[in-house]
């Protein structure tokens, strides 16, 4: 990504346009007024017992997690609060596999979950455990055949995201939580990119672990949540050792305006859930359906039904995807994921989907989310399709299935 | 571990003659000013003279129906030493480490208000007790090093059946005594 070079903007150049809904959100102005008070005002350590600094804050905590619980169907003792999904996820993975290692021995998790998860997976497998690394079908979503197929008697969990944050698909977790639990098999999902946009009850889904991210659902970045169940109880070994807050899950002291501020964001989001919904909805559809009327040879990425509408993942036929985003440079937009734009390899998620190569790297992701106007999104089609035609001009890959050559038989030389 | 052994025998000896309160004086852990302290009813006129670990109680019973009841416990130390106790059914884990010196604290002497008493119990034996209640396993949580295995000691009923049963004492409790301080039983 060296190509995009990055600088601040100048004094008075206009910000682009903000279609990256899946990297980060900003702030929900509500939420932020729940917070200013606990920065400067009841600033207490909520750990505190002996005065009402600390009351207070605890309190405040308490009714935080109250917000995150009732949000996704949970008691307020299941959740526990961490410094994001990232730190979630570690927690599942490593804390489930390590305490149940005596008779458990396998982990089973997909090839499209985001990088902190298989990350965890592969330190697993480094230290002794097998973990399978599920194929998906085409359309991004997994075989229940072949889960169920993989699942051993030492399998002790299964992680798999809830709404994917390249692609957007939305992975039928009720039937697969209905399956873990026949199987007696713990079922983890990250639902990072699904809290507050789609409907979650972790008791009607049979879920048994969930992670939260605050900045993904209009709060404050720096917190998160996970959700563990106790009836029936599981249990992990915490990542995180001191002087056991959090059930001793994860010591150290509870953020108290981030809590505060996460929880506002769940509650904020469970108002406006269906409202939002339908909101992304109706701008997600507008966007793919001008892209496509306009320009030929575009393919959304994903299964078109199964998906969380506000995370669209369009491949546009012989354009380069980095040149594409520069062309746009006056809307923020991101190809890939944010995690792996660093790195230079292409998205794994789009080649275990089985996208070609060559199309991978012409990928770019639209974000939608509450804060998108309908202006916003017929300006970046507009310019999307204007940009699209003009790199297609110079491509010549273009010209050369305009005049009727089969790409796939050319050979290129290796250099 | 010969001091302790000198006790309960000397103790015992005790126990045929003095009904009411042991005589501290003779106990050889108090004359090496090595008294646990614990008290199991009685009160001693100072804090100095208290009694030592309950073992003061009527322990022996020879009666043949007794005999059916009797259960044979391994508590296994945080040093590794093996201490095989022979207990009645319906007696408590933690009552009977206290009665035979195991070092599990029970800070909140069986009320289900910490976790000092976690054990690990072995594996044949684990499925035998009975589910821990909400309660038991919310204050589990907060015991550090918990495996699949662990209970609060202060839960465990003995019955027949768990006739054999090894408690294994983790390395460590919530509370911090990485200076090598042994609690006294209460």
């Amino acid at each position: 990504l060296k190509l995009i070079k990055s600088r601040e903007l100048e004094k008075d150049e206009p910000r682009p346009l903000y279609m990256d809904f899946q990297a980060t959100t900003p702030m929900d102005p509500r939420v932020l007024d729940a917070m200013l008070p606990y920065q400067v005002n009841y600033y207490g350590n909520p750990h505190s017992r002996t005065h009402a600094y600390g009351w207070e804050s605890e309190s405040a905590m308490e009714k935080a997690r109250k917000q995150v619980a009732d949000l996704i169907g949970a008691d307020p003792r299941e959740i526990v609060f961490t410094s994001g999904a990232t730190e979630s996820n570690n927690m599942s993975i490593k804390g489930v596999a390590r305490f149940y290692k005596a008779k458990k021995k396998h982990i089973v998790t997909t090839q499209t979950e985001h990088k902190c998860v298989l990350d965890s997976c592969r330190i697993m497998e480094a230290e002794g455990f097998d973990v399978t690394y599920l194929p998906v079908k085409n359309n991004g979503l997994i075989d229940l055949k072949q889960l169920e197929e993989t699942i051993r008697p030492d399998t002790s969990l299964v992680s798999i995201m809830t709404v994917n944050n390249e692609i957007g698909v939305k992975q039928p977790i009720k039937e697969i939580g209905h399956l873990c639990r026949s199987k007696n098999v713990f079922f983890h999902t990250d639902a990072a990119q699904a809290v507050g946009k789609i409907p979650i009850n972790v008791n009607d889904w049979k879920v048994d672990l969930m992670s939260i991210s605050g900045h993904k659902l209009y709060g404050p970045k720096g917190i998160g949540a996970l959700y563990l169940r106790r009836r029936p109880r599981i249990r992990i070994e915490p990542l995180q050792s001191g002087g056991g807050q959090e059930r001793g899950l994860r010591s150290g002291t509870v953020p108290t305006p981030l809590a505060v501020g996460l929880g506002a964001a769940c509650e904020i989001a469970q108002q406006e859930l269906e409202y939002d919904h339908k909101h992304v909805t109706v701008l997600a559809n507008r966007l793919v359906q001008k892209i496509m009327a306009a320009i030929p040879d575009v393919v959304l990425n994903g299964d078109p039904d199964q998906r969380y509408p506000g995370c669209i993942n369009l491949s546009f036929a012989y354009v380069e995807g980095e040149s594409l985003l520069m062309a746009l440079k006056d809307v923020a937009l991101s190809s890939g994921s944010a995690c792996t734009s660093a790195s230079l390899e292409p998205s794994y998620v789009l080649r275990a989907i089985g996208t070609d190569e060559d199309l991978a790297h012409s990928s770019i992701r639209f974000g939608i989310g509450r804060f998108t106007t309908e202006d916003e999104v017929d300006y970046t089609v507009e310019k999307c399709v204007q940009q699209v035609k003009r790199l297609r001009e110079m491509s010549p890959l273009w010209e050369m299935v305009q005049e009727g050559i089969d790409i796939k038989s050319i050979k290129w030389t290796q250099h | 571990m010969a001091a302790s052994a000198a006790v309960r025998s000397a103790v015992s000896l005790t126990q045929r003659f003095v009904r009411v309160s042991p005589d501290c004086s003779i106990c050889p852990l108090y004359r090496l000013n090595a008294c646990t302290g614990a008290t199991d009813g009685f009160t001693a006129p100072s804090r100095r003279l208290r009694t030592s670990i309950g073992v003061c109680q009527s322990g022996d019973s020879s009666s043949p129906e007794e005999e059916e009841r009797v259960v044979n416990v391994v508590y296994i130390d945080r040093c590794g030493q093996r201490i095989p106790v022979q207990a009645r059914a319906g007696e408590n884990a933690l009552h009977l480490a206290h009665k035979h010196g195991v070092d599990l604290e029970g800070a909140c002497e069986a009320s289900l208000a910490c976790s000092t008493c976690h054990v690990y119990v072995s594996s044949e034996h684990y499925e035998k007790l009975p589910e821990p209640e909400e309660r038991e396993d919310d204050m589990l949580d907060m015991a550090p090093m918990l495996q699949e295995n662990s209970r609060l000691g202060c839960q465990i009923v003995l019955t027949p059946e768990l006739d054999g049963m090894e408690l294994t004492l983790p390395k460590v409790t919530r509370n911090f005594y990485v200076d090598g301080h042994v609690p006294k039983p209460h």
